[in-house]
């Protein structure tokens, strides 16, 4: 890769802009160069590799003994990025894309608007907000921030140390603990106890899938070390100022624990903020209970030029998102010419070929990991829009008595929704609760709209958008 | 339910919600329609100036309608805010206009002394420099002056518009959101209006619903006069209180963002903002405000201002569908106090209103001919 210093050294014009340096965008901008695509990747992290393999290129022996295998082979395509000669802009803030493929950029203070042929959008997945009583209480944060500590300075956290939820990367982040040594507190499953019947069925399927047998010596190896509580209801954080306990019901009893940290998560889904705001069609998929942008298997939106791939299209992992990106790529470079038939058709049949196995049971993890719908939609007592402070019964307030109709309505009463995460935290929790209420599906409710700039920029840099193309002409 | 009502009012945006409130509140029993979670509305983009100043400079029947709002707006305010509990900000600070450069403030000065022409007691006076940074002392050096009017306030409109939901409810009133009107049939004397899910009969029906009058205003007779022109803004992190008076294009809002807005495009897609558009919103507002340079926007957005052919409000009754009623502005905060008592009071009445019938449609007519 060629890596650029400043957003002065980026062009006016691309073939492709990725946006996300994971898996997803690596691969598809080492495939579209292979073809010859002027491609440049934009991403907001210091260096490569995604939420899933962040820092993979500073990492040490001893974290990737801690961290495992998977997040080892995040190295063999860092590497392969690397080699190619693709532009890449680091630390770099994607805070608009308009339909006409024109990108706004931050860097260091200064910002840009580009534009390009053909886009993908490979910005991943989020945590799936947790909206419990006590949820925003220092003390309580994500599973996936404290992995992020662990793969970035080695940090953990104990001693006192919860992790409540459900999801494969809940009890893989208790395994790296247990290899890194550090003692859990328990774990409070928060899985329903119906999930496995209605998962059982697609079990077989499942068992062909390489995350089977990883997944169960995992979990087996947490619950001879850990103390688990299953079924876990009505779960919230407690405490003056501070994480202090954690309150729960299990087996028919009420527990309460006293801890220093609650890490929370019930799953991941696609970040969709951006999609969403240029205007790609999205449908809410009731199995994976997020929304998925509309696309073909290469990646293709429903706005022309505009690609999305990996776990921002559908929450499959970063092996898939791997090959995921990988055919996006092609199909790019196809759609700019730059790729003769014989060898597109040999590529995409390689590619498929390399991902099936990882696409192969992942119906069983939906269903076996369902989350709680008391733990989507906020409790009357939980604060429901974190940056404007909105509690659950305000929400259920208006959506019962105003009969505000969907998330933008409710907005404009009660401001949820308006801050600078641009409802990333809540959005879900609020179609949730107004889905609840009018006794119809989320997807019949809809989402926020999402405005303009995806990320907080200073009203410095949108007044010197202008100045920096007259200084350029 | 109740199908039946003695009035309809079609819209649940600010001028819709004010109408309804006004007519529940006088004991008539009112049913309010809205559209679906996303659709073409103002009322929830708006920049929440309670604004005299300028207005009405062609048509002073106008600006005095304004002024007599703004002055109601108190007790508006106040009766909203004992009925439901939420306090709605509504201030009276005064209002400035800020001039950058000479060229700007000499125009601001003839617009107004015209004003001043028709209205003896306008009130309003011009700030020089020095003058105006005693009272807005972070104001840029690139300000050469201002224009100042007593009477300008704002509001927390978001606010206003969930208090006149509530306060409708309070009184009896009846909403019924999503449920976008689609048709109006005569039923005997009154009206059948047709939604997605089922009939409603009124005696009366007020179209209230912005762009939307357009299409409805056909059914009753109405040619209505009105197009979009969209206004973009951006509106910032917040901040302690520094900005204590409302401007016309900045102002900050009692949660402490400060609201930047500052054009006038002929388009009706309020899905979108222009990076041009805002960028130039942005270096005025730097100019005029410096230590705005450093403060996050967390978000943009545009919305569709309702205007008419000559950007003055229309209040008419239609002579082929008598007891349909047009009401439109482009002004749904400031004149919130105007519709809800001066305005809701003549259309139960139906006597004739001098100030009301100013705005009627016949405007448009002798300008055609």
């Amino acid at each position: 890769m060629i890596g650029l210093n400043s957003i002065r050294e980026l062009d006016d014009r691309y073939g492709l802009i990725v946006i996300g340096a994971g898996p997803a965008g690596m691969a598809a901008a080492v495939e579209a160069r292979r073809h010859g695509v002027g491609t440049l990747v934009l991403d907001e992290n210091a260096a490569v590799g995604g939420q899933i393999y962040r820092s993979i290129t500073a990492t040490t022996q001893k974290r990737l003994a801690i961290l495992g295998k998977d997040y080892a082979k995040g190295a063999e395509l860092t590497e392969a990025f690397a080699a190619s000669d693709a532009a890449y802009l680091a630390r770099a803030t994607v805070w608009r894309l308009g339909a006409e493929r024109e990108v706004a950029v931050s860097h260091d203070g200064v910002s840009r608007l580009i534009k390009a042929d053909r886009i993908l959008v490979a910005t991943g997945a989020m945590e799936r907000p947790f909206p419990v009583a006590g949820w925003t209480l220092p003390g309580v944060m994500t599973a996936g921030a404290a992995q992020i500590l662990l793969k970035a300075s080695g940090a953990v956290l104990g001693p006192k140390t919860v992790l409540a939820g459900s999801g494969p990367l809940l009890w893989l982040l208790a395994s790296q603990y247990l290899a890194a040594k550090v003692p859990l507190l328990a774990i409070l499953d928060t899985t329903p106890k119906g999930n496995l019947r209605k998962a059982i069925a697609h079990l077989p399927g499942f068992l062909t899938s390489p995350y089977f047998r990883k997944g169960i010596g995992l979990m087996a190896r947490v619950q001879r070390a850990v103390p688990i509580y299953s079924n876990v209801e009505n779960l919230r954080a407690e405490g003056y100022g501070q994480l202090e306990h954690v309150r729960f019901r299990a087996a028919g009893r009420q527990h309460v624990l006293s801890v220093d940290h609650l890490l929370l998560h019930h799953g991941v889904v696609p970040e969709v903020n951006m999609l969403r705001s240029v205007g790609c069609d999205l449908v809410w998929d009731d199995e994976q209970m997020c929304w998925h942008p509309v696309a073909d298997a290469d990646g293709r939106t429903s706005v022309a030029g505009i690609y999305v791939a990996g776990d921002g299209r559908a929450i499959y992992g970063a092996e898939a998102a791997r090959f995921g990106g990988r055919r996006a790529g092609l199909e790019i470079a196809k759609s700019l010419a730059a790729v003769d038939d014989a060898t597109f058709e040999r590529t995409r049949a390689e590619i498929d070929k390399g991902a099936r196995p990882y696409l192969r049971g992942r119906i069983f993890l939906d269903r076996m990991f369902r989350p709680r719908q008391e733990h989507v939609a906020p409790a009357d007592d939980a604060i429901a829009c974190r940056c404007e402070e909105v509690m659950g019964a305000t929400v259920r307030d208006v959506a019962t008595r105003l009969k505000a109709q969907g998330p933008n309505q409710m907005k404009a009463f009660v401001r949820c929704g308006m801050g600078p995460c641009q409802g990333r935290q809540c959005s879900l929790g609020i179609t949730a609760t107004i889905a609840e209420i009018r006794g119809i599906t989320p997807g019949e409710v809809g989402a926020y709209r999402i405005r303009p700039p995806l990320k907080p920029i200073d009203v410095g840099q949108i007044a010197g958008l202008e100045t920096i193309a007259e200084d350029r002409h | 339910m109740h199908d039946e009502f003695e009035y309809g009012v079609i819209g649940g945006g600010l001028v819709g919600a004010s109408l309804a409130y006004g007519l529940a509140k006088r004991g008539r029993k009112v049913v309010m329609f809205d559209e679906a979670d996303i659709a073409r509305r103002a009322s929830r983009g708006n920049f929440a100036l309670v604004w005299v100043q300028g207005k009405g400079a062609a048509f002073p029947v106008y600006s005095d309608w304004t002024i007599a709002s703004a002055m109601a707006w108190s007790s508006l305010a106040a009766e909203l805010e004992d009925l439901t509990g939420i306090h709605l900000h509504h201030r009276r600070p005064g209002g400035f206009v800020l001039c950058l450069g000479e060229d700007e403030l000499a125009e601001r000065a003839r617009d107004l002394a015209s004003l001043k022409a028709h209205n003896p007691d306008y009130p309003y006076e011009m700030l020089d420099r020095r003058e105006l940074a005693k009272v807005l002392r972070q104001v840029g050096p690139d300000v050469v002056g201002a224009s100042y009017c007593a009477l300008d306030g704002d509001v927390n409109s978001l606010l206003l518009l969930r208090s006149l939901h509530m306060a409708l409810a309070q009184h009896g009133g009846t909403s019924l959101p999503g449920r976008k009107v689609l048709d109006i049939g005569r039923d005997g004397r009154g009206f059948r209006l047709k939604t997605q899910s089922g009939e409603v009969h009124v005696d009366k029906v007020i179209l209230a619903a912005g762009l939307g009058n357009m299409e409805l205003g056909s059914k009753v007779g109405f040619d209505v006069p009105v197009r979009a022109q969209r206004g973009e803004i951006m509106v910032t992190e917040k901040i302690a209180p520094f900005l204590h008076h409302p401007m016309h294009i900045i102002r900050q809002t009692n949660e402490g963002g400060v609201m930047i807005g500052d054009s006038h495009e002929e388009a009706d897609d309020y899905n979108s903002v222009s990076m041009p558009i805002q960028s130039f919103m942005a270096r005025r507002a730097v100019r005029m405000f410096p230590c705005l340079e450093a403060l996050n926007v967390v978000r943009m957005w545009s919305a569709l201002r309702v205007l008419s052919r000559d950007g003055y409000p229309i209040y008419a009754q239609s002579s082929t569908h008598p007891g349909a009623y047009l009401v439109t502005c482009h002004s749904g905060v400031t004149l919130a106090a105007a519709h809800a008592d001066r305005l809701v009071p003549a259309l139960i009445s139906g006597a004739r209103d001098t100030i009301i019938d100013s705005f009627g449609l016949e405007r448009f007519h002798a300008e055609a001919a």
